[in-house]
């Protein structure tokens, strides 16, 4: 039931809405998305036609293996989502990865939490699937540094969850392995 | 290739302010909302011919931006590991706005935009989307669900929740004594 109070706040919050900051694009940011767009929009025309092509060379591949029935030992990869970035490791060689966190404001005991697909380790945690730690972030850009060693060919997907409060935000890396 | 980006330019351009807060309201942050806007005009050069046949492109445009919006807010939300420049953790929707340290506001009304603020990002995207596009960018109820595709009735009965979940949030945490 709507009393004197609560149509007193209803209103302060519309009041506050209203005065809710406008967001404004730098001078530069619309030039430089247009110039992108045309730009980036050629490329994934081009790629488009590159990848049909490929497409075209797998598919011959896979006719000329059906045929021949040869038998081609390779690494099970996950299914690629493009959104996902992505690195190559080399077997047993070690490799950082740098984890970048942005934050508008400085943060104390956020928990982050890093899972590891099979056939990924962090140096220092032999074996452990998921580490757990508390830490604290500067304003502005945090680095973090992660030394990664695959121990098998089938690479995956980290994941690396960073919570503070109620907040939480999930980064994923796809990791294959040559 | 340059007329057709003039032609392209001439459609898009006018809409570009438009666009951009769109963006930031829909991802709630500058660097997913730059993203977003870089993705629609990606998307919307490639239907070019499209564009040029349609009377109003800027509804046109933030209809995409919201499918856009939709279709890939988990992969914008993801994004910031490798792109993230300014970013922010989520409910720090403010950082970055210009003017946010307005000597104008004084200092009792700018915590309640902060308190409001994180209240927003306690809200679900459809919920916050409807609450910011109607009572801050003022769209009508028509012109959201033009934008949106979701009913009018709908988006009323989301507004009225929403607004209802920000009293229930500043009166929990004490900025409505």
């Amino acid at each position: 039931m709507q009393t004197e109070d609560t149509d007193r706040q209803d209103q302060e919050i519309q009041a506050l809405l209203k005065d809710y900051p406008m967001p404004q694009a730098t001078a530069t940011f619309y030039d430089r998305a247009l110039a992108r767009a045309t730009h980036e929009s050629t490329r994934r025309q081009r790629k488009r036609w590159v990848m049909t092509g490929f497409a075209s060379a797998v598919a011959a591949g896979l006719a000329l293996w059906l045929i021949g029935g040869f038998f081609l030992a390779t690494p099970i990869l996950p299914d690629a989502d493009p959104g996902i970035p992505g690195i190559t490791m080399t077997l047993e060689e070690p490799r950082t990865v740098n984890l970048m966190f942005a934050s508008a404001t400085a943060l104390d005991a956020a928990m982050l939490t890093v899972t590891l697909p099979d056939g990924i380790e962090l140096a220092g945690f032999p074996g452990q699937r998921v580490i757990t730690w508390q830490t604290s972030l500067s304003k502005g850009k945090n680095l973090l540094p992660l030394e990664l060693i695959a121990v098998s060919p089938v690479g995956g997907e980290v994941l690396a969850r960073l919570e503070h409060k109620d907040r939480d935000r999930t980064f994923r890396l796809r990791i294959d392995v040559s | 290739m340059a007329e057709t980006n003039d032609t392209f330019e001439r459609l898009v351009r006018p809409h570009f302010d438009r666009l951009y807060r769109l963006a930031w309201r829909l991802a709630g942050g500058k660097a997913d909302a730059e993203d977003l806007f870089q993705e629609l005009l990606i998307k919307a050069y490639g239907r070019l011919d499209e564009l040029v046949k349609i009377d109003e492109p800027g509804s046109w445009l933030c209809r995409v931006m919201y499918n856009l919006f939709i279709d890939e807010r988990r992969r914008f939300a993801r994004r910031r590991l490798h792109t993230v420049e300014e970013g922010q953790m989520a409910g720090d929707g403010l950082a970055g706005i210009p003017g946010v340290e307005d000597p104008l506001l004084d200092r009792e009304r700018w915590e309640k935009i902060r308190a409001l603020d994180a209240a927003l990002s306690q809200l679900s995207d459809e919920h916050r989307i409807v609450v910011l596009l109607h009572d801050t960018e003022g769209y009508k109820l028509e012109e959201i669900h033009g934008i949106t595709g979701i009913p009018v009735g709908t988006v009323k009965s989301r507004l009225h929740r929403a607004r209802v979940r920000l009293r229930e949030i500043l009166t929990q945490n004490g900025t409505f004594s």
